[in-house]
């Protein structure tokens, strides 16, 4: 049985239904982010979970006790906000320990724990700071300790890397994920980075007007994307329309090309439209022996973006681009030229919404 | 570059205080020359000796830090709840709580002695004890826009929500959490507000003097009928009393947690920086 559970939740705000029956099994120990642009009702979730919300209907349990109808001081949990809250008032050392003593933990208890606590974030050397000391990198590694000082069964994390520059980001979503790996909390992490989800995540939950459109791990959702709407916001995308031949559900013209997919066309339509997606990094300047389909088309755009160079390109009255990785040596094709992409048919794959 | 000094800006300025600056001195002149022919602090001694004095004044002070607590326990939790659970309708409570400033001091006791009075069910008129305690409950209602604005304010400065969710998922209940968590961050704003209260409790006139109680307003009134020298002495105290007050709410709202009052005499061991 999973440790923490999510059945049917539904949370309506007056007429506004924010939460339109989510459900979710989490297992002990595992970390599962919650994707999805503002307004998709990731964050109210996650303060169902942490009882700031009581869902309008629905269940949650954790280790197996109903904990819908309780008090957020009665669940154990532990909760990183995007805003850090640390108590301005207490310095590192009483915020961490500010749960303990609530717990009832002796001093030298307390003191044990906090000296741990500083130790994996590798902040012991500041525990007489106060906040307003110390970064914002460095609070938010003190929020996660205070939140992870009192053993809660479950950690939620709030948009935590949102309010820090893009450098310490990287670095604390690194941290936080080892932190969680050598602990073995069972965590959920709500961010709208799809790239912060990817890398930290064993599943991700992409969530889209209040509902879950797709749950899996981090290549299922970019390799395999079950929607329109996840295909799109995980990564970028190639969406073509095609159509199908009625006779061969193998073949499709798509951008007046015909295609033979490895698998039959599922999703299509009565007229036989259906919506094809192709990742960018599927196409290629250069020909080879897997990739059996080529569109010719006119350059449109070429932008340089570091380590890959993208380029878009007309194909019919369809716009592609891809990617292609930068050397020195590398001549880009130049706008307005005509270009060849080559791809696989087997890196093609079907949108269903 | 340098600068060209302001001269007319200077001028207008050393004007308007000129207004405020020249009525002080004078005071101060005059209350000096109680004894003919010489200047001295002998009006200033006059009132310290003044048995009248120390009574109305300690019974004002008494007044005044009941008026203090008994605003701070009604308005703290007045304030918090409204920004937490019904910000909507902190307009409203804002606006109820500037009334005092719009019913003049005059109405508000009449309408005390009226409702309190004694064929009332509530005849606290009819005793002393009855009407200390509508002495103070009136200083409360005369502080609460001062007192409300203030700690209203200090609870703009922190994140009111976030800090006790926080507290909460930490296991914290509400009333803990007031106690450790917000009550310890708003402390400098009560400590303001507790200021305002009695640098405005202290001197009132009307409602002590219409409740008959021998407060030191209508102490200070009776001596400015009856003396000349002794008036401005009390003035000038009033005026570096008042100013002692504004220099402490300056000094509490500017601390900042952890920081202490005065230079540590003993260096601590030092603090590594990253």
């Amino acid at each position: 049985m999973s440790f923490l559970s999510i059945s049917n939740a539904v949370k309506t705000f007056g007429a506004n239904t924010v939460v339109k029956g989510f459900d979710l099994s989490v297992e002990k120990g595992e970390f599962v982010s919650f994707l999805g642009p503002s307004g998709c009702g990731k964050t109210t979730v996650l303060r169902m979970i942490a009882g700031f919300e009581r869902p309008t209907s629905g269940r949650i349990t954790i280790d197996g006790r109903d904990v819908t109808d309780a008090a957020p001081n009665k669940r154990r949990i532990g909760m990183v906000f995007q805003a850090y809250a640390l108590f301005p008032n207490m310095n590192v050392a009483g915020n961490i320990a500010f749960g303990l003593k609530i717990a009832g933990l002796s001093k030298a208890e307390t003191d044990a724990r906090v000296q741990e606590m500083l130790a994996l974030i590798g902040l012991s050397h500041l525990a007489e700071r106060f906040p307003y000391e110390m970064s914002g990198g460095q609070q938010q590694r003190v929020a996660l300790a205070r939140a992870l000082a009192p053993k809660p069964q479950v950690l939620l994390l709030d948009e935590p890397l949102s309010a820090l520059d893009a450098k310490i980001r990287v670095s604390l979503r690194e941290e936080i994920r080892a932190i969680q790996r050598q602990l073995g909390i069972t965590t959920v992490f709500v961010t709208h980075d799809q790239e912060e989800a990817m890398s930290i995540s064993d599943r991700i939950v992409v969530m889209n007007g209040g509902r879950a459109d797709q749950i899996g791990t981090p290549s299922e959702i970019y390799n395999r994307p079950k929607t329109r709407f996840v295909a799109g916001f995980v990564g970028t995308l190639n969406v073509l329309r095609a159509q199908v031949d009625s006779h061969a559900p193998h073949t499709v013209t798509v951008g007046g090309k015909t295609v033979h997919l490895p698998r039959p066309v599922e999703t299509a339509d009565a007229s036989g439209t259906l919506s094809l997606a192709l990742r960018p990094e599927a196409l290629s300047l250069t020909p080879s022996a897997a990739r059996d389909v080529t569109f010719e088309g006119q350059v449109q755009g070429v932008n340089f973006m570091g380590s890959v160079i993208r380029i878009r390109m007309h194909v019919g009255d369809e716009a592609i681009s891809f990617d292609m990785f930068n050397s020195p040596d590398l001549v880009p094709p130049k706008i307005g030229q005509q270009a060849a992409a080559h791809f696989s048919s087997r890196d093609i794959f079907e949108l269903s919404a | 570059m340098k600068k060209t000094f302001p001269l007319a800006a200077v001028l207008i300025a050393l004007f308007a205080a000129s207004f405020f600056i020249v009525p002080l001195v004078a005071t101060f002149y005059f209350s000096l020359k109680m004894t003919r022919g010489e200047l001295g602090f002998a009006a200033y001694a006059s009132v310290f000796n003044s048995a009248d004095f120390l009574t109305t004044i300690s019974y004002s002070t008494v007044a005044s830090l009941i008026a203090i607590a008994v605003g701070a326990v009604i308005i703290v939790p007045t304030a918090y709840w409204v920004r937490l659970k019904v910000p909507h309708l902190r307009p409203v409570v804002e606006f109820i709580s500037l009334l005092p400033l719009i019913v003049p001091p005059v109405v508000l006791v009449f309408g005390y002695i009226r409702l309190f009075g004694s064929n009332s069910y509530l005849p606290l008129t009819t005793t002393t004890a009855g009407t200390d305690v509508l002495l103070v409950l009136g200083y409360v209602v005369l502080s609460m826009p001062y007192m409300f604005r203030a700690v209203d304010n200090g609870m703009a400065a922190i994140d009111i929500a976030t800090l006790t969710e926080a507290a909460e998922s930490l296991g914290a209940s509400r009333l803990r959490t007031i106690a450790f968590v917000i009550f310890p961050n708003v402390r400098a704003a009560i400590i303001a507000g507790a200021f305002l209260t009695f640098s405005i409790s202290l001197g009132e006139f009307v409602l002590a003097s219409l409740l008959n109680r021998p407060a030191f307003g209508p102490y200070l009134v009776q001596l400015g009928q009856d003396r000349a020298y002794e008036p401005a002495a009390l003035a000038i105290m009033s005026f570096a009393f008042t100013w002692g007050c504004m220099a402490l709410m300056q000094l509490f709202a500017t601390r900042k947690p952890g920081q202490r009052w005065l230079p540590r005499l003993m260096t601590p061991a030092k603090r590594t920086t990253p």
